[in-house]
């Protein structure tokens, strides 16, 4: 490959300075953060009395927020493992998008739960306290384990890149130099450095698989493991698996097309990729869907007394709206927009990517709050608005804050690392041309 | 006592309440005095004070009582103090400065007096009891006998027509040892009753303690006789505390759990740690 | 009615006093610790009458209750009372919901207002069934599922079967209410209501006071009174003895104006736990509202 090439690759792929509509897109998601500081300086002043969570509904879209950040961090592992795993080489410049994806939203996901608890500075009690029987404890160790695996996940592939930056040190300005120098000045583009780096990431690619499964399964179990009908499901590992992966594979969509278009990385993330990644989401969505008639349909078929409330009320009652919106805009919607191929052009995937992400958002919601309202015990002896949940601005500040910061994470990522891996593009276009010469 | 208590709640419900205007007006309050002999060893008496709050008579703490045998005219027969507790009384044992006023009659009387407070008028209460104790012995066939006496021109003397219960004693009420609730003393002041309570457990002998007891009696107030019958089931005290159990307390994980957990945290993080010393290799091959 | 309960709280004081009398008439020395392995002499004594005017000497540490019994320790607290295992057991013939149950525990827990941790549901399990009051306490499960979930063991499990908080400890994350099936747990959402004087004084784990803000809270079983030798707070203000407390050690339980023996009450009765099928093993018995002695009457009750 000539120099020329290599050069225009870099060229195209080098992070970029944020222009006008990149200083607005910052400057709303630091005012919508900025809200939701705001609003949890409140609830630390006057405890959760600021949320709309009472004795019954005890848990509320700060929980269903949380589990939609685990679930959309599970993408990491998706794309960057399994596929990597099963050689599919079109992978390649969305695994960095991926991770960053993942190791934000579970940053997000550890802070959520903070914003959950009661009383946030006792936060220490879990490490001078903590009982191995709590899932709970099981929670914050996966979570810790996963974040440490995704970011050498992110960090490793990141070596050669490094090397390509520094070496522009006029356009980095002196603190990213600085930062670029301090994460990867060592690297030499040695080839026993590169054996090193991809035994590394295959090794991350095997492990991450687990201790993925696990971050979902294990949030799973927090409801899972109590009795509460909606919630008593042995079906909910695999169900929540699921609809992580689909979760995250819709918002790796959603950040293709805003990349590309952004950066104009036409080239790069080609409709090829939409092509491919609008077929994964069809499967994907197809085996939530098939999940979702086990959770729903069998004990349907039973109607046992405790499930009878919880399931009408979701099938015919008052949360029968949210219900079917979430079902159609994060299943059948996209499976429908993406089965044709002119549905998995870039802007209707998109499209498809964005009501998958949503609709997940709401699927979300629906696991945690409706069950609540149906204890085993009527509700009773309780003031009048403990009997429904409709969420506070500050919740909503809170939980729009978290997600705000969550993008903001990934978009700083893209403005100081190159959001498509430079050197495995110079590789891959090497490999492709190769093949064409033989 | 009780007549006493009915009394002042009659009159009580005579006085006309009081609107909010007239705040300042104090409240009158009721003293109550129960009389305990407490197996014929100590004596004791219990103050009560209430007062009517909200149309309803409540306990009233924090309200300091004086105490007097016989009657509050001689300082000879100050007896204690005492501050009514949360719940609204106190407890006070007859010291033995009370010996000469004691031996005097077989007719004692107790006053209550609380001097005039911010909140409430002055109040007294009194209770007037006649000296009286119980007997106890039990008989083959699991029998007991408890008999009653009452000193009369400073003679004991059994005593007919009371009502006793007799009783296993418990931790938070006893248990009649028979079916029967309560039973009347006879002409010689006595009452018999036979324990039916089969496989009661006792204590780790066995062991139960019988009461006999007179209760809240117009003329003697509480009396309180005890014995200990090895008629019980011996108790064989079992705990799951200290086992381990998906409900047991930090480290009293079941060892399933702990292999389990720490296991595969420890698989996990072997991996992690072995990643990061790649790291540490990458960096000494750039630096060579 | 009140003055019979006020009497019987006397007497459970009372026979406390009576024990240590009773190993005297035993041992000649009145008041020897032989058979009191609890307590020790504290070497003070006092000078006491006797009926026959007599005079005795007593240690003071044999004298019970002590006037103010000084608040358990944590350690002690989440330990329990060994040698005990506490039941209660709640006759649903005899409710009409009077409430004064829930009255009593949330005027003595300071309960925030409008919360309850003892509900009085209006139940009918099914059209042709027949309606009845069914007061609920905390179970005090066996096998708690609130105490399994807890993460850093700010709930727990006593040897005497009590299920405590230590709010101290806890840290809201309200994982315990979500496993709880009984919905008997309440969450403090905003800073209690309280007295200074209440607002200040260090938690206990026994009394549950003060509840602090973020935390979780429930009904107890008052073992601070249980150590005094008196009824829970419910069991002692129900005017129509619903509630009985007792030991399952002593196989007894009381509502302060008539004792039972437990295991002949359940048997006769034809007690039960609720939610069995769910294995939590519940510590409080209900007999069921046969022959009741007040027709259900749901406008009176609320």
């Amino acid at each position: 490959m000539d120099k020329l090439k290599e050069n225009q690759i870099i060229e195209d792929l080098l992070p970029q300075k944020f222009g006008k509509l990149g200083r607005i897109w910052v400057a709303s998601l630091i005012a919508v953060c900025a809200l939701g500081a705001f609003a949890y300086g409140r609830q630390l002043y006057y405890g959760l009395e600021v949320t709309a969570m009472r004795d019954y509904v005890s848990w509320g879209i700060y929980i269903s927020n949380f589990v939609f950040f685990v679930a959309i961090s599970l993408v990491g592992s998706l794309i960057t493992a399994v596929l990597r795993l099963t050689n599919v080489k079109w992978s390649t410049p969305l695994t960095r998008i991926a991770e960053i994806i993942a190791v934000s939203a579970i940053t997000f996901a550890s802070l959520i739960i903070i914003v959950d608890m009661g009383r946030p500075e006792r936060f220490y009690n879990l490490f001078l306290h903590g009982r191995l029987q709590s899932p709970i404890i099981w929670d914050v160790i996966v979570i810790t384990t996963y974040f440490f695996i995704s970011l050498l996940l992110l960090y490793f592939p990141l070596l050669p890149d490094l090397k390509i930056l520094i070496a522009f040190k006029e356009r980095n300005g002196k603190w990213l130099q600085k930062l670029y120098v301090f994460l990867g000045s060592y690297w030499k583009d040695k080839h026993a450095q590169f054996k090193i780096t991809d035994k590394a990431i295959n090794i991350l690619a095997i492990a991450i698989i687990p201790v993925a499964f696990s971050i979902h399964t294990v949030t799973s179990w927090l409801f899972a493991t109590t009795y509460r009908p909606g919630w008593d499901s042995t079906n909910f590992g695999a169900y929540f698996i699921s609809g992580a992966f689909l979760v995250g594979a819709g918002g790796v969509v959603v950040a293709m097309y805003i990349f590309r278009k952004h950066y104009k990385l036409e080239k790069y993330i080609t409709d090829d990729h939409f092509d491919r990644m609008g077929k994964v989401l069809v499967m994907l969505a197809l085996l939530y869907l098939y999940f979702n008639v086990n959770e729903f349909l069998v004990p349907a078929f039973k109607m046992k007394k405790s499930e009878e409330e919880h399931l009408l009320g979701l099938f015919t009652g008052e949360f029968a709206p949210i219900f079917w919106f979430a079902i159609f805009t994060a299943m059948f919607i996209p499976i429908f927009i993406l089965l044709f191929k002119k549905g998995r052009k870039p802007l209707p995937a998109f499209i498809a990517g964005v009501l998958v992400v949503v609709g997940s958002w709401f699927k979300r919601f629906l696991i945690v709050t409706p069950t609540l309202l149906h204890p085993f015990l009527p509700m009773h002896d309780v003031p009048a608005n403990y009997h429904h949940y409709i969420p506070t601005w500050e919740e909503w500040a809170i939980a729009g804050g978290s997600l705000a910061g969550a993008l903001l994470v990934i978009t700083f990522f893209a403005r100081i690392f190159p959001i498509i891996p430079i050197h495995e593009t110079i590789l891959e276009t090497e490999s492709q041309e190769n093949e064409k010469h033989f | 006592m009780k007549n006493i208590f009915k009394i002042s709640l009659l009159l009580f419900g005579l006085i006309p309440t009081f609107s909010n205007a007239q705040a300042i007006e104090k409240k009158t309050l009721v003293l109550g005095v129960k009389y305990y002999n407490d197996n014929n060893i100590s004596q004791h008496l219990v103050i009560q004070a209430k007062s009517k709050v909200d149309g309803k008579f409540q306990k009233i703490g924090n309200i300091p009582v004086k105490v007097y045998i016989n009657n509050e005219n001689d300082k000879n027969n100050f007896i204690g103090t005492g501050t009514t507790s949360e719940r609204g009384e106190f407890l006070l044992l007859i010291p033995a400065t009370a010996k000469t006023a004691w031996t005097k009659s077989a007719n004692q009387s107790f006053v209550a007096i609380s001097a005039e407070s911010k909140l409430y008028e002055e109040a007294r209460g009194e209770i007037a009891i006649t000296k009286a104790k119980i007997k106890m012995d039990t008989a083959d066939g699991k029998i007991v006998n408890a008999k009653l006496f009452v000193l009369t021109d400073s003679i004991w003397k059994p005593t007919a027509g009371v009502e006793m219960v007799l009783t296993v004693k418990r931790l938070d009420g006893n248990l009649n040892v028979n079916e029967t609730a309560t039973y009347t003393t006879d002409t010689a002041g006595a009452v018999t009753a036979e324990f039916k309570r089969e496989n009661l457990p006792g204590d780790n002998k066995g062991n139960l303690i019988i009461v006999a007891n007179v209760i809240d009696n117009d003329a003697y107030g509480n009396i309180i006789a005890e014995t200990i019958v090895p008629w019980g089931k011996p108790l064989v005290y079992t705990t799951n505390y200290n086992h381990r159990s998906l409900f047991a307390r930090r480290g009293h994980s079941p060892f399933w759990l702990e292999f389990l957990a720490y296991g595969i945290i420890a698989a996990v993080w072997v991996v992690i740690i072995y990643l990061v010393l790649l790291i540490k290799k990458i960096v000494k091959l750039g630096l060579e | 009615m009140k003055t019979n309960q006020n009497s019987r709280r006397d007497f459970l004081a009372t026979s406390l006093i009576a024990s240590a009398s009773l190993v005297g008439c035993a041992t000649k020395n009145p008041f020897t610790a032989e058979e009191l392995p609890d307590v020790k002499p504290s070497g003070e004594m006092v000078k006491l009458l006797s009926v026959d005017g007599e005079i005795i000497e007593v240690d003071k540490a044999f004298l019970k209750p002590v006037p103010e019994l000084p608040a358990v320790m944590n350690t002690e607290a989440r330990e329990g009372i060994t040698g005990k295992k506490f039941v209660m057991v709640i006759d649903l013939s005899r409710c009409k919901s009077v409430k004064k149950c829930q009255t009593a525990c949330n005027h003595m827990h300071h309960i925030h207002p409008g919360q309850n941790w003892i509900k009085v549901y209006p139940m009918q399990e099914a059209e042709h069934t027949a309606p009845y009051w069914q007061p609920t306490t905390c179970m005090h499960c066996d096998e708690p599922p609130c105490v399994k979930v807890c993460p850093v063991d700010a709930t727990f499990k006593r040897k005497d079967g009590i299920v405590l908080i230590d709010s101290d400890r806890c840290i809201g994350c309200r994982f315990c209410m979500a496993a709880c099936p009984y919905s008997t747990r309440v969450f403090n959402w905003e800073q209690p209501v309280l007295e200074k004087e209440i607002a200040e004084k260090p938690y206990s784990c026994e009394t549950s006071v003060p509840q602090k803000k973020g935390t979780v809270g429930k009904c107890d079983f008052c073992p601070d009174m249980v150590r005094q030798g008196n009824l829970p707070h419910c069991v002692s203000a129900c005017p129509n003895g619903v509630f009985m407390f007792g030991d399952l050690l002593e196989d007894t339980v009381t509502n302060g104006a008539e004792t039972f023996r437990f295991s002949d009450l359940i048997k006769d009765k034809a007690g039960y736990r609720l939610m069995e099928d769910l294995g939590t093993k519940p510590s409080v018995y209900y007999l069921p509202p046969v022959n009741r002695n007040f027709p259900f009457e749901k406008e009176k009750g609320q």
